[in-house]
């Protein structure tokens, strides 16, 4: 496999976690425009423990990713009383928040004759991490693709919970969750942690594959990507998400006639898909006839 | 059991509930009946604490149910269905209950069977329940595919999911066949039998008359009387405010449908 496939892919499977945290906040019924915060503060951290700190990479993307959950439980905490609209407005600030404060933080480092740190707009370079441990694009592809596959694994016990039924309820109609005597606010503050610690585990994940990293990579646009494979991939699996990374990245930027338009290509995509499947491709609805088809038959 | 003094709810300038006394008996039917727009849902909201109120007291069995969550009233043994179909469209029948579901005192299931709901005996209890319903045949269907009488009868079913002590009825019968009303009418009186508290509000004469221990007419928030099924009945207030004077007080042909 070449380095440009390998790469691209490790993108698409990058790009797939933040897609899967803006899905959990979707799940339960509120719509984040800030996951980019995450995987950002998840990147830096992971940068820092292991090109600063000379830690592990397993242990900077841990700490990555309890970090990107960290933000995100003060930030659920902090929006606890807000209704919907003000939730999204108030993830979009809370982002661009984290942003503009990792532009003003200048601290670089000079570690074995090469400037490492964050160096506000200049961002975070020579994360070596995969360099130093002989990692090749496609090692780290597969690396990845693990990491993706786990955390799908676990999704998928998730999904089978009662948990996510009660959240998926509490997204749905949250005065009828409320009288089944369930905490709308406790399911919000639980998954939207969730979904900075997936946010923050792809960020620690990208920062070691790309080898550099600055603020503004982690702007409003990234979210609002991330959450456009969620709408799209659709609600009812975790699977809709990855289907929404696969059209934009896969198909848009491998065509390569249309590359140039990719922009206005998706975004014509998002508005068509939207008015032909407002639930996405795996809406909530296809996932439960296809569960009662295969009881049907005894699959 | 439920008391309500006092109780009132503004919306801006409406009124809807407004200084309203009320007490239910525990064990009892008590039935609820009133105009549209008299606060009936209103209440029930109250006491389930979607809606704050705006003055006043409830309490449960002497306990003040005012300050509390409403998760802590479903603790508190409060259930309710509601006026206007709600149900989890996309689940099975089975996974509605299971959503909703509470373990009896002392019944308590594992960390598994909470949450993958895969134990039998938990299985059992609820396909019990189903059969209580006439839904013992339909746990794997879709709520949404269900037909308008059976999705009532698992709303029912899913109040009485979470054990209670209390349950709110918000005009079960509305738009029901007079058959299925007879049906909705034996699975009330079960549950008295059961030992649970109904407050039943409905517009369908026919069975709030022949159920009801006791009942409350509401005009305007307020409770305008109360007492015995034939006492409503004659009462000639009553029929002013709700029947518009008219002298047919039995049947369903006030079988009003709103919203
Ligand atoms: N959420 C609300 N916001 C504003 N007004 C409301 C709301 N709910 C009910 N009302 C008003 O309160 C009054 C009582 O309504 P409701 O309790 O639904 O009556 P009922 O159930 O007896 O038909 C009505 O005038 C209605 O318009
Ligand atoms: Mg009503």
């Amino acid at each position: 496999m070449s380095v440009y496939v390998a790469s691209i892919l490790t993108n698409m499977a990058l790009i797939s976690f933040l897609a899967l945290s803006a899905y959990l906040v979707l799940v339960v019924g509120v719509v984040s425009f800030g996951q980019q915060a995450f995987f950002g503060v998840g990147a830096y951290v992971t940068a820092t423990v292991t090109s600063i700190y000379g830690g592990h990479a397993v242990t900077g993307v841990f700490i990555g990713m309890l970090s990107g959950a960290a933000c995100a439980l003060v930030l659920a905490i902090l929006t606890v009383r807000l209704s919907g609209l003000y939730f999204a407005i108030s993830t979009l600030c809370f982002a661009e928040l984290c942003r503009l404060g990792l532009l003003q933080v200048r601290a670089p480092f000079d570690i074995d004759g090469r400037t490492t740190g964050p160096d506000g707009p200049e961002g975070f370079s020579n994360i070596r991490w995969i360099f130093e441990h002989n990692y090749s694009v496609q090692d780290f592809l597969v690396l990845t693709t693990v990491c993706l596959v786990a955390l799908l694994g676990l999704l998928f016990l998730l999904e089978r919970s009662r948990i996510m039924l009660r959240a998926r309820l509490v997204g749905q109609d949250s005065i009828l969750a409320q009288s089944l005597g369930l905490r709308p606010i406790l399911y919000r503050i639980v998954f939207v942690t969730l979904s900075g610690g997936v946010a923050g585990f792809g960020g620690g994940l990208f920062a070691l594959f790309n080898t550099y990293i600055e603020p503004n990579m982690f702007g409003v646009m990234l979210g609002v990507h991330g959450l456009a494979y969620a709408v799209i991939g659709g609600l009812g699996a975790p699977i809709g998400p990855l289907i929404g990374v696969a059209i934009d990245i896969g198909l848009l930027e491998s065509i390569r006639a249309i590359s140039a338009y990719r922009m206005i290509a998706f975004g014509g995509l998002v508005a068509l898909l939207l008015i032909l499947l407002p639930q996405g491709l795996i809406s909530p609805r296809f996932v439960a006839r296809m569960r009662r088809w295969r009881k049907l038959f005894h699959v | 059991m439920l008391r309500l003094s006092n109780l009132s709810k503004y919306f801006g300038g409406v009124r809807a509930v407004d200084a309203l006394e009320l007490n239910v008996k525990t064990g009892e039917i008590f039935g609820l009946i009133g105009p549209n727009g008299s606060g009936k849902s209103t209440t029930v909201n109250l006491v389930c604490g979607i809606f704050g109120p705006t003055s006043g007291s409830i309490e449960l069995d002497g306990v003040d149910l005012k300050r509390q969550a409403p998760h802590q009233r479903i603790d508190a043994g409060v259930s309710r269905t509601f006026q206007n179909i709600r149900l989890f469209d996309d689940l099975t029948v089975w996974q509605n209950l299971w959503v909703a579901w509470r373990d009896a005192p002392g019944q308590e299931h594992s960390w598994f069977s909470n949450w993958f709901g895969r134990s039998l005996s938990r299985r059992h209890e609820i396909q019990k329940l189903l059969e209580f319903s006439g839904l013992g045949d339909k746990s794997n269907n879709l709520a949404g595919n269900l037909a308008f009488g059976e999705q009532r009868r698992l709303e029912l079913a899913r109040a009485m999911a979470s054990k209670p002590k209390l349950i709110l009825l918000d005009e079960p019968a509305a738009g029901m066949s007079s058959a299925e009303v007879t049906d909705l009418r034996q699975r009330i009186l079960t549950m008295k039998e059961m030992g649970i508290t109904v407050l039943l509000i409905e517009h369908v004469m026919e069975l709030v008359m022949n159920v009801s221990d006791r009942i409350g007419v509401l005009n305007f928030g307020t409770l305008i009387a109360e007492g015995l099924p034939e006492e409503i009945q004659n009462n000639p207030l009553v029929q002013k405010a709700y029947f518009g004077s008219s002298e047919n007080t039995s049947g369903g042909d006030t079988n009003a449908i709103d919203q």
